[in-house]
């Protein structure tokens, strides 16, 4: 397996709250066994309200594994989106905890909050990549957080960085891609790629939001394989909402149910029945 | 079945036809349009045109440096608008200005140097610097300042913000989202617009040269005053094969970057 990544604190702050990139990878070696085991996302008490008084998560519990995957199924308004906006610093909660790493990132805002995220990487619906750059520079992109420095933000990435970055290409399967414009791949490649770009953050947790929506069942099946392989091999804690339950029971350890912003279930995967999933999709009035 | 559409409606479109008929009737009055004076004056023009040739091909030397100019005033206008217009475009998008005091200070000389048109710069820049090429490049450089700060932030305002929140979200500093996401994703646009502006500032410059801000505009009005109608006829055609080559070299390099 390639192990050019490895996600358990490969970054390390030092005491002035700076990223220590090396010091982390000497720490990663020696913490690697432990790295595998173990919370990496701990949300507890969860709760959002809006300014207009719309209630949309009330009191969530979620601890994810490290090499777990999880998935978060529920209808459009179940409060999967809120609860990912949170996760990552968009949304502040109204109350609750989100435990990343050590630290609580509902109680951090600013520089804080974004160090405090940098152990969190995301993949949306879309890919997001700047189509005009070659795959490998958006892949790049990933490492920006840690190089906060002039020379990064004129586009000189370290070479030790290139090379980890072609290694996270090489890993979702599309080094040979690594010089082609990333306006020219079609959706399956260019949501890997974002996978690539995620995984050279080197992140302990990685959200997925609705990342295969906009997949032919090809494609999807493909890059959910590949977020499988990256908690089985590489022991990333995913939390990846979908809509797609069929995908979901076969890719995920855990399937939480959200409706009307309430935990209705987190179950393993093959103990969740179509039933209760059917009900998270019915309407109050049916 | 769809309903039929209602007399009323065929009544509107009689109406407006009438409205726009009267429109541009009453432009014949304002403008005093006489067609009978254009019959009447052809030979007035058939006798400007047989002096005016053959063209004073013995001119062409003596009016290059008139040409270089000319390009020259283009070239200036165009880097000096560029280089202005770009952060002022940056602080006028509304996607990604910093503050919204920033925001409204860029728009308003945005708006300023692009209302003022560049003929009436070259008159205030004429009176400052006095007569040459220099205020003629100044006038240029500012009403492109204005033109394409303009087009500039509308193009940032439309750009995908999805690579710019995905960046974000990786821990990248405004300055590195900057450089890898904004500027890759709108460089091409930009690239094109000032292509189509070098374009533009060309012809503009021929005609700054009448209030004597150099180049073959100057030299046109020069040669028109001392009824050198040869010399006009072979500086129209160098006009001709510089706003042609101009225009073909600006559309092929930007289908070039776009």
């Amino acid at each position: 397996m390639n192990t050019l990544y490895s996600n358990a604190d490969a970054f390390a702050l030092d005491d002035s709250g700076h990223t220590n990139v090396e010091g982390g990878r000497q720490a990663t070696v020696a913490a690697n066994s432990a790295a595998r085991t173990g919370v990496r996302l701990a949300v507890r008490d969860l709760a959002m309200r809006y300014p207009n008084g719309h209630t949309a998560l009330t009191n969530l519990n979620l601890a994810v594994n490290a090499g777990e995957m999880v998935v978060v199924l529920g209808s459009n308004g179940s409060g999967k989106s809120t609860f990912m906006k949170c996760v990552v610093g968009l949304n502040r909660p109204t109350n609750g905890s989100i435990e990343v790493a050590g630290r609580d990132l509902a109680q951090l805002s600013g520089k804080d909050l974004r160090i405090g995220r940098l152990p969190l990487a995301i993949i949306s619906q879309n890919a997001n990549l700047v189509k005009r750059r070659s795959v490998l520079a958006n892949v790049c992109c990933g490492t920006l957080g840690r190089h906060r420095t002039w020379a990064t933000a004129l586009g000189r990435i370290p070479k030790s960085e290139i090379e980890s970055s072609l290694g996270f290409l090489d890993e979702v399967g599309l080094l040979h891609l690594a010089h082609q414009r990333a306006g020219t791949l079609s959706g399956g490649q260019a949501q890997r790629v974002a996978v690539a770009r995620a995984l050279a953050q080197r992140p302990q947790v990685l959200l997925a939001d609705e990342p295969v929506a906009s997949l032919d069942p090809e494609a999807a099946d493909e890059v959910m394989q590949l977020l499988r392989r990256l908690a089985t091999d590489d022991g990333l804690a995913i939390v990846c909402v979908l809509h797609q339950p069929e995908l979901a029971s076969r890719y995920a350890d855990r399937l939480i149910g959200l409706r009307r912003g309430r935990m209705e279930f987190d179950q393993p995967a093959s103990a969740v029945s179509s039933r209760q999933i059917a009900s998270l999709y019915t309407s109050e009035a049916a | 079945m769809p309903p039929r559409k209602s007399s009323l409606h065929t009544a509107w479109l009689v109406f407006a036809a009438i409205v726009a008929l009267a429109v541009f009737g009453q432009t014949l009055y304002v403008v005093q349009a006489r067609p009978q004076d254009l019959v009447t004056g052809a030979h007035g023009m058939a006798d400007i045109i047989s002096r005016a040739l053959p063209p004073a091909y013995d001119q062409f030397v003596p009016n290059l440096w008139p040409v270089l100019e000319t390009i020259d005033l283009a070239i200036f206008g165009t880097v000096f608008g560029v280089l202005m217009a770009f952060p002022l475009a940056i602080l006028a998008a509304s996607n990604v200005t910093p503050a919204r005091p920033l925001y409204f200070g860029a728009r308003a000389l945005i708006g300023i140097t692009r209302a003022v048109p560049d003929l009436v710069w070259a008159l205030l820049f004429v009176t400052a610097v006095g007569l040459g090429p220099f205020p003629g490049a100044l006038a240029l450089a500012v009403h492109s300042v204005g033109m394409l700060g303009r087009l500039f932030a509308e193009v940032i305002e439309d750009m995908d913000m999805g690579p710019v929140e995905a960046l974000t979200l990786t821990g990248a500093g405004r300055l590195q989202v900057f450089t890898h996401a904004v500027v890759p994703g709108v460089l091409p646009s930009l690239l094109g617009i000032s292509l189509f502006r070098f374009d533009e500032n060309l012809r503009s410059s021929l005609i700054l040269g009448f209030v004597g801000a150099g180049g073959i505009g100057f030299q046109l009005l020069t040669s028109m005053n001392l009824f050198q109608y040869q010399t006009v006829s072979l500086l129209l055609i160098i006009t001709f094969a510089l706003v042609a080559c101009a225009e073909r070299v600006s559309a092929y390099l930007r289908s070039k970057v776009t």
